[in-house]
This record gives C-alpha cells, sequence and structure tokens, in this order.
C-alpha cells in the first residue's frame, strides 16, 4: 500500500496519542500523576507479560461478577454459583496472591429478571476468560493479586462527585453503574494490547484469542450501556449521570489529570464517551444533523473504539497509582498492585 | 519471562484461512501442552488492502441497511465511491420511538463513518460501493432460514419485513452485526507487521468494538424484551434463532450461540434463565469467521435439499450482493 495511505493512518493514530498523554494538572482527591508514563516499547516485553496483564484485569472482572450474581468470589462456590454452572476458579500462580475484599453476602437483591440474567451470563464468561487465560499461560500465569470491591467504589463514587460512597451491589441499578465502570476499560486494554503482540505463529493465536476477547467485553459493554440507557431514557433519575461522571474520571486518570468535581465535560470526552441519551449530535449522508444515542464507547470522529496503554489503564484501575516511573502502581481496586511485569 | 508452552498451534497459516478451510476457530483451540510449530506461509495470499477492502464492502451494506432505516436514504455519492453500484430496497421504519431513533442514527452514523475512514485509509486503492440488493438479500435470507427443518423454531411469517418494525429490524440487524464481528475478528491476524505498524490493527480491533458494542445492544434488546414479555407475545429472538441456524450452516462450522435465557411466558426473577448476549465459544472468546464463510454468508449460498448446504469453491454473486463484492476477495474458494 501507499506511502501517502498509511501516512494518513500515521497522523490519525499520533494525534490521537498526543490527545492521550495531555498534559496534566494540579493533583486532587485521588494520586494522580502529573504527567504520564511513556507507552511502553514494543520491544520490552513478551507476548506471556501482556496476556497476564489482561488475566490481572480478568480476575478483577469475574471476582465483581461473581460476587454480584452468586454472592461469593471466584475461589470459593455456594449454591447459587453451583446452581448457575458457573466454575470455581484458579488463582494460584506467580507473584503475591491476595484476597477478595467485600462485604457480606454482597448478592445482588434482583428486581429485574433481565439484570439477574445478564449478571449470570458475565459472571459466568469472565470467568471463562480467567480460566482461558490460565491455561493459556500454564505454570507462567500470575496469581490473583489483592482485590477490593468496597472502598475502591466509595473512593471513586467520591472523587467522581456522584456520592461520597457507592455499593454496586446495592441494587439493579446500582450493579449496572458498578459494571460501567470496569467493561469499556477492558475494551480499551485489549484494543491497546493486541498490536502489541508479536507477530509470531504463536502470536496470531494469541492475537486471535484477544481479538475474540476483545469482542466479548464489547458486547458486555454494549448491554450494560444498553441497559442503563432503557432504565433512565430521559436522565430523570440520575444513573446517566453518573455514568458520565464515571467516563469523565476514567478520561482523567488515563491521560494523568487531575479529577475535579463534577468531573464531567459537557461536550469533548477525552478517551472516554459517556451515555448521552439524544444529546450526541451527528450529520448523517444527505441530511441535517440529527441527534444519537452513545451504545459505542468510540471516537466520534470516526467510531473507532479507544486504545488504552497499561500505563493508562494502571491509572484507572489503581485511580492513579502509575504515578512514578519505576514505582508499583497500589490503590482502588488493586491495593497491592497488580502481579507480573506492567505493575 | 519465557512464552508460555501450553498453546498448540493448530494447522494455521494464512494461506489455509483465506482459502476457507472452514476450521479458523481452531486457531484458538487449546490442546495439551506441546509447543508450537510454525506454519506460516512465506508470501500471503492477499495484500492488507485486499482485506480492507473486503472490509469496506461489508462497511458499505452496513451503512446503507442503516442509513436507509434511520432517514430514508443512502449513503451520499461522494461515500459510494466512482462508479459505484445501485442499491435497492431500504426504507425508514415508521413508528419509532425517540429512543430507537437515536440508537438507530448513532449506528447509521458509525457505519457512515467506518466507511469513510476505510476510503480514506485506502486512499486512490479503495473500491467503490457493489450493487447492493437490500431486498434480495434479507428476502432470500428468511426464504433459505424456513427452510432449515427445525421443529423448534417457529418460521418466519412471510409478512416479515425487515423495515416494518424496529423489533423486525433488529432481527435483520442483529444478523449483520454479529457476521462483522466474525468477519473483522477472523481478519486481525491476516494483517501484516506493516500493516500492523501502520495502524491497520488497531483500527479493525476498534471498529470490531464497536460492532460489537452495538450487536450487544440488538442482542440484549431482544432477549430483554422476550424475557419480560415471553416468546409467545414477543416471538422476535426465535426468528433471529431460525436465521443464526442458517448463518451456521453457510459457515459450516460452530460458529453461531443462539439467543436464549427467555421462555414462552413471562420470566420472574426466580425462574430466569441465563441468557446468551454474548455469542462466543466455551472459552467465552468470540468466534471468527473466515472469507469464505462471510461471503457464503452475505451471497446467500443456500441449496435447500435436504435441508442442508455445501458451501463451494466459486460462488462469486448472490444475496445482498447481485455482481459480488469489489476487490480481491470475491470468489469462494470452499
Amino acid at each position: 500500500m501507499a506511502n501517502q495511505e498509511t501516512q494518513k493512518l500515521d497522523n490519525i493514530i499520533a494525534s490521537r496519542r498526543a490527545m492521550l498523554l495531555g498534559g496534566g494538572a494540579a493533583l486532587a482527591a485521588l494520586a494522580v500523576p502529573s504527567v504520564a508514563k511513556a507507552a511502553t516499547t514494543v520491544s520490552t516485553y513478551t507476548d506471556a507479560d501482556i496476556l497476564n496483564f489482561a488475566l490481572n484485569l480478568e480476575y478483577l472482572e469475574a471476582n465483581f461478577y461473581y460476587e454480584a450474581a452468586f454472592g461469593t468470589n471466584i475461589f470459593t462456590s455456594n449454591s447459587a454459583s453451583t446452581a448457575a454452572g458457573a466454575a470455581v476458579l484458579g488463582i494460584t500462580g506467580s507473584g503475591t496472591q491476595g484476597s477478595v475484599t467485600v462485604k457480606s453476602n454482597a448478592q445482588v437483591p434482583f428486581a429485574d429478571p433481565r439484570v439477574k440474567s445478564y449478571a449470570i451470563e458475565t459472571a459466568n464468561e469472565e470467568g471463562k476468560h480467567v480460566t482461558f487465560l490460565r491455561t493459556a499461560l500454564g505454570s507462567g500465569a500470575v496469581a490473583m493479586p489483592a482485590i477490593n470491591l468496597t472502598a475502591s467504589f466509595n473512593t471513586l463514587a467520591n472523587t467522581a462527585g456522584i456520592a461520597p460512597a457507592f455499593d454496586p451491589f446495592a441494587s439493579d441499578a446500582n450493579f449496572l453503574v458498578g459494571a460501567y465502570i470496569f467493561e469499556d476499560v477492558g475494551v480499551t486494554a485489549y484494543k491497546g494490547a493486541a498490536p502489541l503482540i508479536s507477530t509470531s505463529s504463536q502470536g496470531k493465536t494469541y492475537l486471535q484469542a484477544a481479538a475474540g476477547i476483545l469482542a466479548v467485553e464489547a458486547y458486555h459493554a454494549g448491554l450494560i450501556r444498553t441497559t442503563i440507557n432503557n432504565l433512565d431514557p430521559t436522565g430523570a433519575l440520575g444513573y446517566i449521570e453518573m455514568t458520565r461522571k464515571v467516563s469523565a474520571l476514567r478520561a482523567m486518570l488515563s491521560k494523568a489529570v487531575a479529577p475535579t468535581s463534577p468531573a464531567y465535560p459537557t461536550t469533548t470526552y477525552g478517551d472516554d464517551v459517556p451515555l448521552t441519551p439524544g444529546t450526541q449530535t451527528v450529520s448523517l449522508a444527505g441530511g441535517s444533523a440529527v441527534t444519537a444515542t452513545t451504545i459505542a464507547d468510540a471516537d466520534q470522529t470516526n467510531y473507532i473504539a479507544f486504545s488504552r496503554n497499561t500505563t493508562q489503564v494502571l491509572n484507572i484501575v489503581t485511580g492513579g497509582g502509575a504515578a512514578t516511573t519505576g514505582t508499583k502502581a497500589t490503590g482502588l481496586f488493586f491495593p497491592s498492585g497488580l502481579n507480573g511485569t506492567f505493575v | 519471562m519465557e512464552y508460555p508452552t501450553s498453546i498448540s498451534i493448530s494447522a494455521f497459516t494464512r494461506r489455509k484461512f483465506l482459502a476457507g478451510a472452514g476450521t479458523a476457530a481452531a486457531a484458538t483451540m487449546i490442546a495439551g501442552c506441546s509447543g508450537g510449530t510454525l506454519n506460516l506461509p512465506s508470501v500471503s495470499s492477499f495484500t492488507d488492502a485486499d482485506v480492507l477492502n473486503f472490509a469496506l464492502n461489508l462497511e458499505y451494506l452496513e451503512a446503507e441497511v442503516y442509513l436507509r432505516a434511520a432517514t430514508g436514504s443512502g449513503l451520499s455519492s461522494a461515500d459510494a465511491g466512482s462508479g459505484a453500484g445501485t442499491v435497492t430496497g431500504g426504507a425508514k421504519i415508521a413508528g419509532l420511538t425517540a429512543a430507537q431513533q437515536n440508537f438507530l442514527n448513532e449506528v447509521a452514523y458509525a457505519e457512515q463513518e467506518h466507511v469513510r475512514f476505510l476510503r480514506s485509509a485506502l486512499g486512490s486503492a479503495a473500491v467503490s460501493r457493489p450493487t447492493i440488493d437490500i431486498t434480495a438479500g434479507f428476502t432470500g435470507t428468511v426464504t433459505a432460514a424456513n427452510s432449515i427443518s427445525n421443529s423448534s423454531l417457529p418460521a418466519i411469517p412471510t409478512s416479515f419485513n425487515p423495515f416494518g418494525n424496529f423489533d423486525s429490524f433488529m432481527v435483520a440487524a442483529e444478523g449483520l452485526e454479529d457476521t462483522g464481528v466474525t468477519a473483522y475478528n477472523g481478519a486481525a491476524p491476516l494483517i501484516s507487521p506493516a500493516g500492523i505498524s501502520a495502524g491497520y490493527l488497531a483500527s479493525a480491533a476498534g471498529i470490531l468494538a464497536v460492532e460489537a458494542y452495538h450487536a450487544g445492544y440488538l442482542r440484549s434488546s431482544l432477549i430483554g424484551n422476550a424475557i419480560v414479555q415471553g416468546t409467545t407475545a414477543y416471538p422476535y429472538p426465535l426468528y433471529a434463532n431460525r436465521i443464526a441456524a442458517l448463518r451456521q450452516a453457510l459457515s459450516g462450522a460452530t460458529t453461531e450461540t443462539q439467543l436464549a435465557g427467555f421462555q414462552s411466558s413471562a420470566s420472574t426473577v426466580a425462574n430466569v434463565q441465563t441468557g446468551t448476549v454474548v455469542p462466543a465459544d466455551t472459552n467465552a472468546i468470540a468466534y471468527a469467521r473466515n472469507t469464505d464463510q462471510v461471503l457464503h454468508i452475505v451471497y446467500g449460498t443456500f441449496s435447500a435439499s435436504g435441508s442442508s448446504t455445501t458451501p463451494s469453491a466459486g460462488v462469486s454473486k448472490g444475496g445482498f450482493f447481485p455482481n459480488g463484492l469489489n476487490g480481491n476477495i470475491k470468489v469462494t474458494q470452499s
């Protein structure tokens, strides 16, 4: 293909990267770094390192959904998990194995059968991702790090300007907002990682799997965003506003800008587009501008989903913990940090 | 850190993949502890531009379907390329709620922007829009789907019109979106190292994600409506499953997860079943389709003899594309 054509793509990518790594500001409630670490170069890690980074995130997601759907963690069965056919998952491996901090009997008191059905499905699928990655990595798999599902949500909600405390297991709607926090991040993390996977034969196999998991995360995210949109179509119930604040906080953590409260922009969204029922304006062929939903979390200029590098993802899941190069990122959902190379 | 050794590389080569061995999903199979064997060909059958143009053909189809459903008209001539083929069928859906209209606007815009993005990336190498027959594509799909013997699924009514109401449209569109996801998923490992450096893989992955977001809307809506109402009152997911069974037959391999989680009557919190919003394999990894499998689906290659199909080499047109796709990937090799 001609250089001119590849140059166009290079320019798009370069401009997006510049946007993502935009300048910082003063710090606030979370320990946000003033400048994000530069993206690590491709040559400095292996495919296994990338898969292990993903495994850390899958441990987090799987535990969240197991607790919400069944009221137990991924390595302990109970009657609800057994009834749903959810597997007991392995959590051993290299690094420091941790525990899951969560309120007692976290199972969501489901009122809507749809939300319950979705929760069980998603728990099962995230659990399978854990097993798949652990099997692929074999003896190279990292252990489940310490995971916090209580103070993490309180801190995040407080910083985002939602509420002083937030229990994602309290109701159908709270569960959906809690899930909203994770799935879009998974999409951007897998998308960011895909081009880093080696082009060896084995790497191609990993890439196929990573693309397939990326798709599943996006299906989940589409499901969550659709359900919240249907629950609160006009925003009158306040849940749309919560997603706007979550998205704004993620975007700020991602580019290492200090969060403010209320932390959401009204016109530009950085690398995170919240639910905006009927307020996004798009221009369709042959017609004037019309309003549109934002079911997909994607770049509004070309409708391609965002990428995040490992530092950006670390900053989100640890609340800006990746502040100093060479220092392990800790905080928020991972109070002791992640296991593996990308920490 | 060493490479893990527990993934066995199946006989997965780019040439074989593109030639339509029907075993694309086998690429991600985990089998024992044997190490991988390198089996990549030194020369690719198709270039990155061929693969992107293949995707562009599919985006033309999706854009025309969604734009017409949302507004009643299709792509602007500037977005269709010089000498673009005609488009038949599709109409603005009547009786939409504001939320439904906004969703259609979003997806129409997304598909339009995907067309523009791919055309821009390909530059002068971009193919123009091929001739598209939306009416024949959907009519043929419904007819073929109904010819498959399946006593557990009701026949799709002869009055079924994808543009007749929003629920019918979701049935038709769900198939297009899921096909798009599997097509991009199948194409991802075909992109060359140079193409990866140029950003093609990241872009393809980002488009794949958006297709899956939108497919997630459609599948969760179809399933959710049936959970609340029961399929006696809301049979649309069963129609979608009939069409999914056809795609499965045309693909010649397990590439579908039927919609589930609902019952004939309304579900309650006490008796609701696990859903299948996500179509994926036993590892919860989305399916991939090779180019032949995708071509057979959009060409509607189906000979209803014994309620089965035998996709074969040499199919060059049909269904949504009466004159075939434009570009180098247009004739099935298996």
